[in-house]
């Protein structure tokens, strides 16, 4: 299952290469027309049929955002963010197929570590400090937690993770936090 | 070979999906390695060709098996829909029937090969046997079901006394002939076995599972120092898809945090403990009374249903049903019971679950055992009774006989003498008449009596579906009608209905665990006596998983206090193999103890169950197998046998202790280093601090080049802070990652008043290892030496797959952007920092070996960053130009020097050997080569360090011509294009055996290495650092003389091939 990753082009005919030449096995050529009929559907004017000359069509962040999978997401703003190549949101045809590819089960768990780095990333300073803690703490919780809370836990997941100590935490800290967390493992969360 | 280079391909190619790039980036690097393959897969040998071939068609056709098996994995897409309306708690509970499912069919397919159909087909037909006849009186109402008035009333009819009673469902059913059919099948013995087999299997099975689970969780939950860490960032569960869920996933998570606030604040419960400790007892000792009640009424209702029995001959619906039914009620009642009970004890939420789920569990056992354990009281007196009759049996024909003797005794005198003879014949003929007539009076009686597996197995059977009954009863009332109750009637009420009092059910997806587990138990304690109790199970849980998935997608919510499916996992499959086992001993014990009915079922007339085997194996098989087996089964070897057994159970648990301990302990040691490690690392950092600000420019470059994504390359300015200047190599090593944590953003402060030579300070071998190890990255105060060991990392698969490669200029071509620019960079790297990659080089030589595979995934990072900054030829020649001026302008030479300082003599002879071994090396190895290596050396005694490497790189394109006739494959225009890169290697390999072998001198392997050459870029500037590594061992831990030694070995080797 190699080459499940989709190919940028979508007309058909290229699709029928890719697949003729085994880049892409059957499941993911039938999960991939899914995914693009998904992503055409969410603008059917602006997405148009054929893309054998790479049109630069990007979807607003309002549209991808009120997928019924990121819809309920604290983290969609992010998520489209991460995933987007202009880092606001908007995202062409590559960065939806990547985005689900990521998001799929099938990712393997260094990629969802990396992206869920990212995505906790507020401030894309490449560290997780406590203002991007605080925000992915307000954002879970519904800001139900009162101030004081979110700073203590916000001292204590430095406190637990951070293996340099230097006050915040970088993508291999996050790491070897994150990859040793049953759920993480098990029910693949991201 | 090739071949192995089309693997490295390939391997980049299975790779790719882990790399976190943009699509298109991936499929550019795809295409390209493909193109790679496809080329050169026809350039392999014939049979070469037809193994790829034939991989190639393996792995085509397992992915087609593969989408094949996804399409028939049951409920796949039910159970998805479900994740992500519900999250992965609720799925897991489906995962579980599911898997439950599988363990039951493959139980029903025991079953039925083995034991059903054989009977179906070979058996004795209906109605020949008595086991297969309905008696007459039974048949009556057998037939008669319409004056029965409920469907159920009829079911449970015809399994207590009807057709089904006699029928394949169980165990009275199947003949006792030792052998079926023409084939001459043992039925009986396959029932026995059988009715093993499926316990063996699902204690397999089970086993199995739980292995691969706790070996999962192994690897994870190692340590629970993340608990807020996960809280935090796993919390979230991104299969939701639904607000309702997502909103009370929110409220757990808030729920969860607060908790494990609370309990790192140790509040207590604003509580007395009095009154806990009292409320606690309390509801301790309602439970303990509930259980004892529920087990009370359970064998009261049997003992009830018993006497009923006896008396009327004709029982009403409820009194036939009476027992399951109150069984079933008793399982649904209970737990709310013991939930409420909960709520008095205030314990945290996840104990008051596990408690609840410990005393569910315990309920249930007590039932399934006060149930069996009357039945099996009954089963005693009913083989009582039998005995009873028998005895009545054998008195009634002693009577009858004697009474027949006397009567014909005292006709004997009336007979002659002469006709005694044969009067005697005709008397005993008599006599035997009047026996078979009274045995068979006797049978015609005793078969009334059921034969109690027979009545075991219906019990189970009864049981099963009531409770499915109740399973479906209690969907549909309490889920469904009050979630349309909830839904219709919130409006018309004075209260919300929704979120006030009845709300929409929750699904409890424990409690919904365990009463699988309760079902799965029952099977199997059913499954002897009635051999289709598994099919039947089946039926069941297919119903069940659309029920319920029909149920939790229209009017469940989910629960607020998930318990965490992925925890749970083993708990559930520990409780399912306690029940198991729990299960299992009743059969156990049914089998050993008790008789098997006289007339009915497999083992009729035999003294007990399990004596069909070594009946079996008296009668079937060769004498000394049975001789053998007599000895395996005697005392003499089982009780050794148990010895061993324990001794081993004893010898592995301790070795599990001491590698637990071990494994504590290795990381206290871990911990330890790394944090010595960090004070070292800051020494080294601020010691080379100095020359780093004059190092800018290049570093930046270098850095661009090493860079992993374009986006960060793009952003050059950050990188040029030293702090992200280090984090890079980080990134792309392996193992010094974690060491590198820590480094990488020191406290220069701190660290400046750090020793000035390290190594010096700690001259202990450790330590040295791991500055040296360090010394790589701090010691990059130019990119270039960073950029080096990131190379030298990334390559070494690389080299190692071209370990015995042909020279083949056409692949080189296409690798050439990623081999070129390393080779560069290291050339000059090398020349700046002699000293510190002397020691650098270890870490490579581990990191390669043991991080073969890691490093595998990592080659095509760098494939990649290759394509990025050149993806045209033109432009190598211009890098490697604007390389190879710079190291002069690089200032590495007071760095140098600076090393140079602390062993300047050593770096002197180091210096002086390398170049003398280097030249010995070429010639050895290749005549052709030989005039450059002189002009080589030539330069290189004349020129400084730098010069050398740089009149290296121009010598080698001259090499290259040199050599191109000489290689085979390769044609002039590609000599010309992809000369000089492919040269490089080949100059630097032959370095490398001197390298290896310098200690002994002997450079004998030199026609090996010519064929492997050409693909050894990197393992050549790896060697070559290794030599100086040697080398520079070697004067410091060794004496001096060694080198010389090793000096002049090289020279005399010179010579002789001169």
């Amino acid at each position: 299952m190699y080459g499940c990753f989709a190919p940028p082009y979508f007309p058909h005919t290229i699709i029928k290469q890719l697949h003729k030449g085994n880049l892409i096995a059957n499941s993911c050529l039938s999960s991939l027309l899914r995914l693009f009929h998904r992503y055409r559907d969410l603008a059917l004017q602006l997405v148009p049929m054929d893309y054998t000359n790479q049109p630069e069509v990007r979807l607003p962040y309002e549209l991808i955002g009120s997928m019924p999978e990121l819809k309920d997401n604290p983290f969609r703003q992010r998520i489209a963010e991460v995933f987007s190549e202009d880092g606001e949101g908007n995202m062409t045809l590559d960065d939806f197929l990547d985005m689900f590819s990521v998001l799929s089960e099938m990712a393997p768990q260094d990629l969802k570590a990396y992206y869920a780095f990212k995505i906790y990333d507020f401030n894309n300073d490449d560290f997780i400090c406590k203002s991007d803690l605080e925000k992915t703490l307000n954002k879970l919780t519904c800001n139900e937690l009162t101030e004081d809370e979110v700073r203590m836990v916000c001292e204590k997941v430095i406190d637990e993770a951070d293996l340099d100590n230097d006050g915040r935490l970088s993508l291999e800290d996050f790491q070897h936090m994150i990859m040793r967390a049953p759920d993480f493992l098990r029910i693949k969360t991201i | 070979e090739l071949f192995q280079n089309i693997q490295v391909q390939k391997e980049i190619i299975a790779n790719i999906r882990t790399k976190p790039w943009p699509i298109r980036r991936k499929l550019k690097v795809l295409k390209q390695a493909r193109e790679i393959v496809l080329k050169y897969e026809g350039r392999l040998t014939r049979t070469r060709g037809y193994q790829a071939a034939g991989a190639d068609l393996l792995k085509k056709i397992s992915r087609v098996l593969y989408n094949i098996v996804v399409l028939f994995i049951p409920w796949e897409m039910r159970i998805k829909k479900i994740e992500s309306h519900f999250g992965s708690g609720v799925a897991s509970y489906f995962i579980f029937l599911r898997w439950l499912f599988g363990i039951n069919i493959v139980l029903t397919i025991m079953t039925g090969a083995f034991i059903v159909l054989p009977e179906l087909l070979a058996g004795a037909p209906f109605g020949t046997t008595r086991s297969k006849t309905i008696p007459k009186d039974h048949l009556a109402s057998a037939q008669d079901l319409d004056t029965i008035w409920s469907l159920g009333a009829r079911l449970s009819s015809l399994i207590f006394t009807g057709y089904l009673q006699y029928s394949v469902l169980f165990y009275g059913y199947y003949g006792n002939v030792r052998k079926i059919g023409s084939a001459g099948y043992r039925l009986p013995l396959a029932y026995f076995m059988v009715g093993m087999a499926v316990f063996a299997y699902s204690f397999i099975t089970l086993l199995r599972k739980m292995a691969k689970n706790s070996r999962m969780s192994l690897a994870g939950a190692s340590d629970e120092n993340y608990t807020f860490c996960w809280r935090v960032f796993c919390a979230w569960d991104y299969l939701i898809g639904n607000p309702e869920a997502a909103e009370s996933k929110g409220a757990a998570i808030v729920n969860s945090i607060r908790v494990s606030i609370s309990c790192i604040q140790q509040t207590q419960i604003n509580l007395s403990l009095a009154v806990l400790i009292s409320l606690r007892i309390l509801a301790n000792i309602l439970v303990l009374l509930s259980l004892t009640g529920s087990i009370y009424i359970i064998y009261f209702v049997v003992d009830r249903s018993q006497k009923l029995e006896q008396e009327k001959p004709e029982l009403t619906l409820w009194e036939k049903n009476e027992v399951s039914v109150v069984v079933s009620l008793i399982t649904m009642i209970a737990p709310s019971a013991f939930e409420l009970v909960a709520q008095l004890e205030m314990y945290h939420p996840r104990t008051s679950l596990r408690f609840q789920l410990a005393r569910v569990l315990v309920l249930y056992l007590g039932n399934l055992y006060s149930l069996i354990i009357a039945l099996l009281d009954k089963v005693n007196s009913m083989s009582s009774a039998v005995s009873r009759n028998l005895s009545d049996s054998t008195s009634y024909l002693a009577t009858i006989s004697q009474s027949t003797e006397d009567n014909l005794s005292t006709i004997i005198p009336d007979i002659t003498e002469r006709q005694n003879s044969t009067l005697t014949r005709t008397l005993l003929e008599m006599q035997s008449l009047l026996n078979h007539t009274v045995l068979y009076e006797y049978n015609t009686r005793s078969q009334q009596d059921p034969c109690w597996e027979t009545y075991v197995g219906q019990e189970m059977l009864k049981l099963s579906i009531i409770d499915m009954i109740f399973t479906v009863a209690s969907i549909l009332l309490i889920d469904f009608i009050r979630g349309l109750v909830v839904r219709y009637l919130s409006d018309c009420c004075c209260w919300d209905l929704e979120s006030k009092f009845p709300e929409y059910g929750e699904f409890k997806i424990a409690e919904n665990v365990l009463h699988l587990i309760y079902n799965q138990g029952m099977i199997w304690m059913g499954a002897f006596f009635s051999p289709c109790l598994p099919a039947f199970n089946v039926l069941k849980l297919v119903g069940l998983m659309y029920l319920r998935s029909w149920a939790v997608l229209t009017c469940n919510v989910p629960h607020q206090q998930v318990f965490r499916a992925s925890r749970s996992n083993n708990f559930y499959l520990t409780m399912l193999l306690f029940m198991l086992f729990l299960c299992m001993l009743p059969t156990i014990f049914a089998i050993v103890r008790y008789r098997p009915s006289q007339y009915c079922g497999p083992f009729s007339g035999q003294e007990k169950i399990y004596d069909i085997i070594s009946e079996t194996i008296a009668n079937d098989f060769p004498l000394w197998f049975s001789k053998v087996m007599s000895y395996v089964t005697s005392p003499v070897v089982v009780l050794p046998a148990l010895l061993l057994l324990f001794m081993l159970i004893y010898y592995l648990q301790s070795i599990a202790r001491s590698l637990k301990v071990t494994n504590s302990q290795l990381r206290l040691q871990l911990q330890n280093v790394s944090y010595s490690k960090l004070n070292i690392i800051m020494m080294y950092f601020t010691r080379l601090q100095a020359p780093e600000g004059s190092d800018k420019k290049p570093e930046q470059e270098s850095d661009i080049t090493s860079m992993e994504s374009s986006a960060r390359s793009a952003s050059p300015p950050r990188r040029n802070g030293s702090i992200t200047n280090f984090e890079s190599p980080v990134r792309h090593g392996n193992s010094i990652r974690t060491i590198t944590q820590s480094v990488s953003r020191p406290d220069i402060p701190r660290a400046a008043g750090a020793t000035q030579s390290p190594t010096h300070t700690y001259p202990c071998h450790m330590l040295h290892s791991l500055i040296s190890r360090h010394s790589g990255y701090l010691g990059s105060t130019s990119g270039s030496c960073r950029s080096k060991s990131y190379h030298n990392m990334a390559y070494k698969p690389c080299t190692r797959y071209a370990e015995n490669i042909h020279s083949d200029p056409l692949f080189r071509k296409t690798l050439r952007p990623m081999h070129t620019e390393p080779a560069v960079i290291t050339a000059q790297s090398y020349v700046g920092h002699r000293a510190h990659s002397t020691r650098y080089v270890i870490v490579n030589e581990h990191e390669a070996r043991k991080k073969l595979m890691r490093s595998n995934t990592r080659l095509p990072r760098h494939y990649r960053l290759a394509d990025e900054p050149t993806e045209i030829v033109e432009l190598y020649p211009r890098n490697v130009k604007c390389y190879i001026p710079r190291p002069p302008h690089r200032s590495h030479q007071p760095h140098l020097s600076e090393e140079e300082e602390e062993e300047d003599p050593k770096s002197s002879t180091r210096r002086g050997s390398f170049r003398q071994s280097k030249r010995p090396r070429p010639l050895s190895d290749r005549h052709q080569t030989t005039q450059f290596y002189i002009g080589d050396t030539i330069n290189s005694q004349l020129s400084m360090e730098q010069g050398l490497y740089g009149d290296e790189e121009e010598g080698d394109q001259e090499e290259d011509w040199v050599n191109d006739p000489q290689t085979n494959i390769r044609g002039p225009e590609s000599a010309h294009r992809y000369g000089e890169p492919y040269v490089k290697p080949k100059t630097k390999h032959k370095v490398e055996p001197s390298l290896t072998e310098s200690d002994s001198a002997s450079l004998a392997s030199s026609s090996d290495q010519q064929n492997s050459s050409t693909d050894q870029y990197i393992q050549v500037i790896h060697n070559k650092k290794k030599y100086l590594k040697s080398n520079a061992k070697l004067t410091k831990t060794k004496s001096k003389s060694s080198v010389k030694l090793n000096v002049s070995g090289t020279n005399d080797l010179v010579c002789s091939n001169v």
